[in-house]
C-alpha cells in the first residue's frame, strides 16, 4: 500500500506538471488523425488504394506518395504489411524522441523536489524504508512514461490493424524497448537528481549522458581510430575514456536499431544492448539508492 | 561543526515534553536524530524502544515539521489520504479519520481544494491533522503554531491536551515559552548543542531559597520595621499578576502592599515568620516564589545558569 501510494502520488504529479500531458494530447492527435483522415483499400494483402486527409496515395520509389492523384492510380503492389511497417517506423522517427524528451522534462524534478526541505522529512518520518521510498519515486516516473509510450505504440497498433487488417506486434514491442531505454537514462537522471538537487542541472547532464552514449558508439565499433592517436599514453586515455563510457552508459544506438529490427521484422533485438544498459541503468539506481540511504536531510 | 554534544535525555511515555533554545541550538537535529532523517556522527538513541529509523516504530509517530511542504498538485483531503496510505492505515479506517480530522481542524470546506492556495494557518491546521492521523503513541512536533493567529494557536493546543488525554506523548519543540509552559511536564533547554537545564516545569520555574508572604491585618509601618529586622526580608511594593505563583488569581490586587518577599532558606523563613507574628501580623498565606519559564530561559541563556 505504501509503494503503491508513492506510485500513485508520482503519477499524480507528473500530470500536474503538464509536460505529460503536452506529450499525452500530441500523440492523441496523432491518432485521431490515422482514425479518421486515413481511408484504405486492402485486397489480399496489397493497398489497392489509399487516400490520406484527401490526398490519393500512389506508388514511389521503394514505398509510396501522396498527392492529387496525376501519378496515375494504384499502390504498385505495395502489400498492407510494409504500408504499416513504413508508417509506423515514420511515427517511431518522429514520436518517439518526443516522447523521451517529454519524458525526461517531466521525471527530472521527481528526486530534487521530494528532497526539498519540509517535503523530505515529512516522508522520511512515514513507516517506509528510504529504499524503498526512492525506488518507488523512480518507478512511479519509469512507469508513467511506459504507459505514455504503450498508449502510442498500441493505440497507432489497433488503428492501423483496423485500416488494414496487419497487426504490427513489433511496432508495441519497439514502444517496451523505448521504455526499457528511457529506464535506463532515467536511473542516471535520478542519480543526477540526488546528488545535485537540481532539475535543470539533471536534465543537462541526462542530455550530455545520452548524447555521450550515442556517440562513443562509434569510435567503440570501429577499432582502428585509435592509431590516429601517435602517443601512446594519449592513445590508451582515450580508449579507456571511450570503452568506459560505453559500458557505464546506456547502449543507446543499438536499443534504436532494436527498435527498427523490431517494427521492419528484420534482423533481431540486441540482447546485449538490452543486458548493458540494464547493468547500466542497476549500477546508478544503486549508487543513488545507497547515497540517498546515507545522506542527512 | 557540532550541532548536538554530550546530549543525555529521557523522556517518559505519556509525558509532554517541551525542548527549548534559540536558533541554531540543535533542537531541529535533535528531532531528525530521533526520526532518522539525519544521522549521529556518535551516540545512539531510541524512540519507542527501537531504534531511530525503525518502521514498526515510525507507524507509532506522529510528526510535524517546521516549514512542511505538501505535494502542491493535491488537495487538503488527498494530503490526509496520501499520508494516510503511507502510514498503512487501511481504506476505510482511512477515510473516517480523514473525515474527522478535516472537521476537527475546520478545514472541511477547504478540503477539496488544492494546497497551494491555502495560509500559513490552514497549513498548520492541516499538518497538524497529518500528524495525528495514525492516532500516534508518539507526536513530535517542530514550531506547530509558527506563523498562526492566536485563535488557531488555541485550537492547537486544544488539540494538544486532546492528544495528551488519549495518553499519546508530545514532544514539542517551540519558540513559544507561554505555550510550552502552559503544555508541558517537563522542558529542556539547549544552547548550543549543549544541554543546559532539564527537568519539571515546575522544578525549573521555583525559585531557589525565595518565598512570598500575604499578610494581613499589618499596622502602618510595622511591615517596613520587621522587614529592617530580619535579613533579606523585603515589602513587595508592587508583587503584580507576575510576580504571583500561576498568575494572581481573583482578587490579587486587593492585596497590593501586603506581600513580602524573602530570599533565604526554611529556617531564615521560619525566623521572619516568627518576627511578623510577634508583631501581630496575621499571615494569610507562604509560597516559594516562582519565575516563568521565559525568565529562566533568559536567564539560561544570557547569564549561562549552570544545570
Amino acid at each position: 500500500m505504501k509503494v503503491a501510494a508513492i506510485l500513485l502520488d508520482t503519477g499524480r504529479e507528473l500530470l500536474y506538471r503538464k509536460t505529460i500531458i503536452v506529450y499525452f494530447g500530441v500523440v492523441t492527435l496523432v491518432l485521431l488523425f490515422f482514425v479518421l483522415a486515413l481511408q484504405t483499400d486492402v485486397a489480399n494483402g496489397v493497398i489497392a488504394s489509399l487516400t490520406v486527409a484527401g490526398l490519393e496515395g500512389s506508388a514511389s520509389q521503394g514505398g509510396f506518395r501522396l498527392g492529387d492523384g496525376a501519378e496515375g492510380p494504384g499502390m504498385g503492389g505495395l502489400t498492407a504489411e510494409m504500408f504499416v511497417r513504413y508508417v509506423q517506423l515514420g511515427m517511431a522517427f518522429f514520436l518517439y524522441p518526443l516522447a523521451i524528451l517529454m519524458s525526461v522534462f517531466a521525471t527530472a524534478s521527481l528526486v530534487p523536489r521530494m528532497l526539498e526541505k519540509g517535503t523530505i522529512d515529512l516522508m522520511l518520518s512515514k513507516p517506509i524504508t528510504r529504499p524503498a521510498l526512492f525506488l518507488s519515486r523512480y518507478a512511479g516516473g519509469a512507469l508513467t512514461a511506459a504507459l505514455n509510450l504503450l498508449y502510442l505504440t498500441l493505440g497507432l497498433a489497433v488503428i492501423l490493424a483496423w485500416k488494414t487488417g496487419v497487426w504490427n506486434g513489433g511496432f508495441v514491442l519497439s514502444g517496451l524497448v523505448m521504455s526499457f531505454f528511457f529506464a535506463c537514462l532515467l536511473a542516471f537522471t535520478v542519480l543526477a537528481g540526488v546528488l545535485l538537487r537540481s532539475t535543470t542541472v539533471s536534465i543537462m547532464i541526462t542530455a550530455v549522458l545520452f548524447v555521450a552514449s550515442l556517440l562513443v558508439r562509434m569510435p567503440h565499433s570501429n577499432r582502428d581510430w585509435p592509431l590516429l592517436i601517435t602517443s601512446r599514453a594519449s592513445r590508451f586515455l582515450a580508449q579507456a575514456v571511450v570503452e568506459t563510457l560505453y559500458y557505464a552508459l546506456p547502449r543507446s544506438y543499438e536499443l534504436v536499431q532494436s527498435t527498427v529490427a523490431l517494427i521492419r521484422h528484420e534482423g533481431s533485438v540486441e540482447w546485449g544492448a538490452i543486458f548493458g544498459s540494464a547493468a547500466s541503468g542497476a549500477l546508478a539506481l544503486a549508487l543513488a539508492v545507497v547515497y540517498f540511504s546515507r545522506k542527512d536531510y | 561543526m557540532v550541532a548536538l554534544a554530550g546530549l543525555d535525555l529521557r523522556v517518559p511515555a505519556g509525558q509532554t515534553f517541551g525542548l527549548l533554545g534559540p536558533n541554531g541550538a540543535g533542537k531541529t537535529t535533535l528531532v531528525k536524530l530521533l526520526l532518522a532523517i539525519a544521522f549521529p556522527t556518535s551516540g545512539r538513541a531510541k524512540v519507542l524502544d527501537r531504534p531511530p529509523g525503525n518502521v514498526r516504530a515510525k507507524a507509532r509517530i506522529g510528526y510535524l515539521p517546521e516549514n512542511h511542504r505538501y505535494p502542491p498538485h493535491l488537495t487538503g483531503e488527498q494530503v490526509l489520504h496520501h499520508f494516510g496510505r503511507l502510514s498503512g492505515l487501511a481504506r476505510e479506517e482511512r477515510s473516517r479519520r480523514v473525515t474527522t480530522l478535516l472537521r476537527r481542524v475546520r478545514m472541511e470546506e477547504w478540503s477539496g481544494v488544492r494546497v497551494h492556495k491555502y495560509s500559513k494557518g490552514m497549513m498548520q491546521r492541516l499538518g497538524m491533522a497529518q500528524a495525528i492521523l495514525n492516532e500516534p503513541e508518539l507526536l513530535i512536533l517542530d514550531e506547530p503554531t509558527d506563523g498562526v493567529d492566536p485563535i488557531g494557536r488555541r485550537e492547537i493546543r486544544d488539540l494538544l491536551l486532546e492528544q495528551r488525554e488519549r495518553g499519546a506523548t508530545i514532544f514539542l519543540n517551540s519558540h513559544l515559552l507561554s505555550e510550552v509552559e502552559r503544555l508541558c511536564d517537563r522542558v529542556a533547554i539547549l544552547k548550543d548543542g549543549v544541554l543546559r537545564r532539564e527537568g519539571r516545569v515546575e522544578d525549573l520555574t521555583r525559585a531557589k531559597s525565595a518565598f512570598q508572604i500575604e499578610v494581613r491585618s499589618a499596622s502602618p509601618g510595622v511591615l517596613e520595621a520587621v522587614a529592617a529586622r530580619v535579613p533579606g526580608l523585603t515589602v513587595a511594593e508592587n508583587p503584580g499578576p507576575g510576580g504571583l505563583p500561576g498568575g494572581a488569581g481573583p482578587g490579587a490586587t486587593s492585596f497590593r502592599g501586603t506581600w513580602l518577599e524573602l530570599s533565604g532558606d526554611v529556617p531564615a523563613l521560619n525566623g521572619a515568620i516568627d518576627a511578623l507574628r510577634r508583631q501581630g501580623v496575621e499571615i494569610a498565606s507562604i509560597q516559594p516564589r516562582r519565575d516563568s519559564l521565559e525568565d529562566v530561559f533568559v536567564r539560561v541563556l544570557e547569564e549561562g545558569e549552570p544545570q
